[in-house]
């Protein structure tokens, strides 16, 4: 694992964000992990204003959103992401509860790369999580301008 | 009294009008020389006088004038000297100048007379005709149901038919000469003088109006007004009438119930929001605390197992468990919502390839079991696709399910005879059956005939399998026996 892509989770549970982050600990992906509460905040981050005023301006090279979140919801996150120029060739991954079948076509209709129901048991969410972790951090060749560790070496 | 019809007729006709100046003026000429024979003398000009009076009379002016003409000849003939001769001695030609005079005269009398004496009959004739045709016509109009009146320009009626007694209930005698919006007490939707304009613009006029009968009932009417504006008649409005009192009745209640329907409507479809929300809730909120407590009782497993003895393990799985069946259960509740949401899309579906389908979605519970499985050939039927699927699936499984204490399971699935319009579908199995008793129970949510720990399951699945078939409009229905097996029906109407 040579370089690995920086992952952005927006995620308002902290129990989920708790349990991602033992699954992804678990395959080393953890440390290139940042995590948002909300999609104000996620949109802070991808715009590098707010708290994120102060961050080098790459993109991440995975998005993991959840969709039921305070204040600006997933789909509104994914809909301004990918009608923004600059941000739109991030992969935006949804990770959600959700399994009904509107949310799965309104992601898909605004463009979403992958959508990824959480699955109840825990071996199935984590097998889920490292895998989707290995894939966009690792195998997938991230679109031009996104952090990797190796360049921030 | 009919103009002589046909060719024939006139001929004959005038031929008697001549034949009358003849015959008459001949009588005449003989009845005067007869007298003359018997020395009654001077009596030949007051004869022919009244033979051409008579001539005039009965056939018209000019076999008078021919009257006239013979008589003026007879008479020179017979009675002027020089006698049987037309000569006229020029001492008498003043006296027959005279006497031709006198009998144009009154040939003139008598047929001015007899022109006014026709005509007077024929304007009887006429009137009479006209009399005789009025009569039917109103009589035609009084046969009619239809409400019809007449009123003057003064509203005044002037003629009730039978249908206006009938509706209104005032007799023509009573109406006829009251005043039709005092009598009627009509409610006008318009100011009345917007009506007349449009009357004498138009000449007519259509519209409801609210009446009153003689009884005092109210009574909506759908009223027709033509104006008649004869060159010699005064005009008058004729006025036609419909009671639209029930169909307005009718017409009031069916806009009631439907707008109770509408209302109702909307009722059910916010109750379908909120239950949509509902299950969005339970499909977003109540997971994820069940996948943390997964979740956590698992990394607990992992990193304290080695610390904990078998009792404290054992409760470990047990907590594993019970969240587990919550999140089947969840999904069950889930599919069970999502079919009663879903829009439904019929198509014609074969029966045999999807029991195929069906059957090869339940493979990973036949493994390992000894099943005789018998698949009638089953028809095609109108319906949702995957809908149908869900039911046959939750249908084939049960009885994969509890059969499963047999050695040998035996499970058919076939067509049934129905009701003509209708495909009846049975699943039969020999497992362990149910009690008749409680078949009420069979197919409501979460209602289950045995312990969990002897046939796992949530309850939804037959729960799932009626609201699919009452979706379709058909029934579900279930025979069994403790211990002897189960038969499933459910029918899909033809489309």
């Amino acid at each position: 694992m040579t370089d690995l892509g920086r992952i952005l989770m927006v995620e308002d549970d902290p129990n989920d964000v708790e349990l991602t982050m033992t699954a992804l600990a678990d395959y080393n992906l953890a440390n290139e992990v940042v995590v948002t509460r909300d999609g104000a905040e996620a949109l802070d981050y991808l715009y590098c204003r707010g708290n994120f005023a102060m961050r080098t301006n790459d993109n991440p090279a995975v998005l993991l959103l959840d969709l039921k979140l305070p204040k600006v919801d997933g789909l509104q996150v994914l809909k301004q992401i990918k009608s923004d120029e600059k941000l739109r060739m991030i992969p935006v991954v949804v990770l959600t509860s959700s399994r009904e079948e509107r949310d799965m076509i309104a992601s898909y209709r605004l463009g979403v790369n992958a959508y990824v129901v959480k699955p109840v048991d825990f071996h199935e969410f984590v097998n889920a999580i490292k895998e989707l972790g290995i894939f966009w951090a690792v195998i997938n060749q991230p679109p031009p301008g996104s952090i990797r560790r190796k360049d921030l070496n | 009294m009919a103009k002589p019809e046909g060719s024939s007729r006139t001929v004959r006709s005038v031929v008697l009008r001549y034949g009358l100046a003849v015959v008459s003026v001949a009588i005449a000429l003989g009845l005067a020389v007869f007298a003359q024979s018997h020395a009654i003398h001077r009596l030949e000009f007051p004869l022919l006088l009244i033979a051409i009076a008579i001539t005039v009379w009965y056939a018209g002016t000019m076999p008078g004038l021919v009257a006239v003409a013979l008589a003026g000849m007879g008479f020179d003939y017979f009675f002027a000297p020089p006698l049987y001769s037309l000569y006229i001695e020029p001492a008498d030609r003043p006296v027959f100048v005279v006497f031709v005079a006198f009998a144009l005269v009154i040939a003139s009398f008598a047929g001015r007379r007899r022109r006014i004496e026709r005509e007077l009959l024929d304007a009887r004739d006429q009137l009479q005709r006209e009399v005789a045709e009025r009569t039917q016509q109103a009589s035609l109009l009084d046969l009619t149901h239809d409400t019809i009146f007449v009123r003057d320009m003064g509203d005044v009626i002037t003629y009730w038919n039978r249908g206006a007694e009938e509706l209104y209930g005032w007799r023509a005698e009573e109406a006829i000469g009251q005043r039709a919006p005092e009598l009627l007490r009509t409610v006008f939707p318009l100011p009345i003088d917007e009506m007349r304009a449009e009357l004498l613009r138009a000449g007519r006029w259509e519209g409801e109006l609210e009446r009153t009968k003689a009884d005092g009932t109210r009574v909506v009417v759908a009223c027709r007004w033509s104006l008649r504006r004869g060159a010699y008649e005064r005009p008058a409005i004729l006025e036609t009438n419909n009671d639209i009192t029930e169909r307005k009745r009718r017409e009031r209640e069916i806009r009631t119930l439907n707008e109770d329907l509408e209302k109702r409507t909307a009722e059910l479809q916010a109750t379908n929001k909120e239950l949509e929300a509902f299950a969005y809730s339970i499909s977003h909120d109540l997971r994820a605390p069940l996948r943390h407590t997964v979740g956590y009782t698992e990394l607990l497993q992992k990193n304290a197992a080695s610390s904990l003895d078998p009792k404290n393990r054992r409760y470990m799985t047990l907590i594993l468990d019970a969240a587990k069946r919550m999140g089947n259960l969840i999904d069950d509740l889930l599919a069970f919502s999502r079919i009663g949401r879903a829009e439904t899309r019929t198509v014609r579906v074969s029966l045999d390839q999807l029991v195929k389908e069906a059957l090869h979605d339940i493979r990973p519970e036949t493994e390992g079991r000894n099943i005789a499985w018998s698949v009638g050939p089953l028809p095609d039927v109108h319906g949702d696709r995957s809908m149908l699927k869900v039911a046959l699936v939750n249908l084939l499984s049960n009885a994969v399910k509890f059969t499963r204490t047999r050695a040998q399971a035996e499970i058919e699935i076939g067509c049934a005879a129905g009701d003509a319009d209708e495909t009846v579908i049975f699943v039969k199995d020999n497992g362990v059956g149910f009690d008749m008793r409680y078949a009420d129970k069979l197919f409501g949510v979460f209602q289950r005939l045995h312990p969990t720990e002897a046939f796992e399951g949530t309850g939804i699945g037959l729960a799932t399998v009626q609201r699919v078939i009452h979706r379709h409009g058909g029934r579900v229905w279930a025979d069994g026996v403790v211990d002897r097996g189960a038969t499933f029906h459910f029918s899909v109407p033809h489309a």
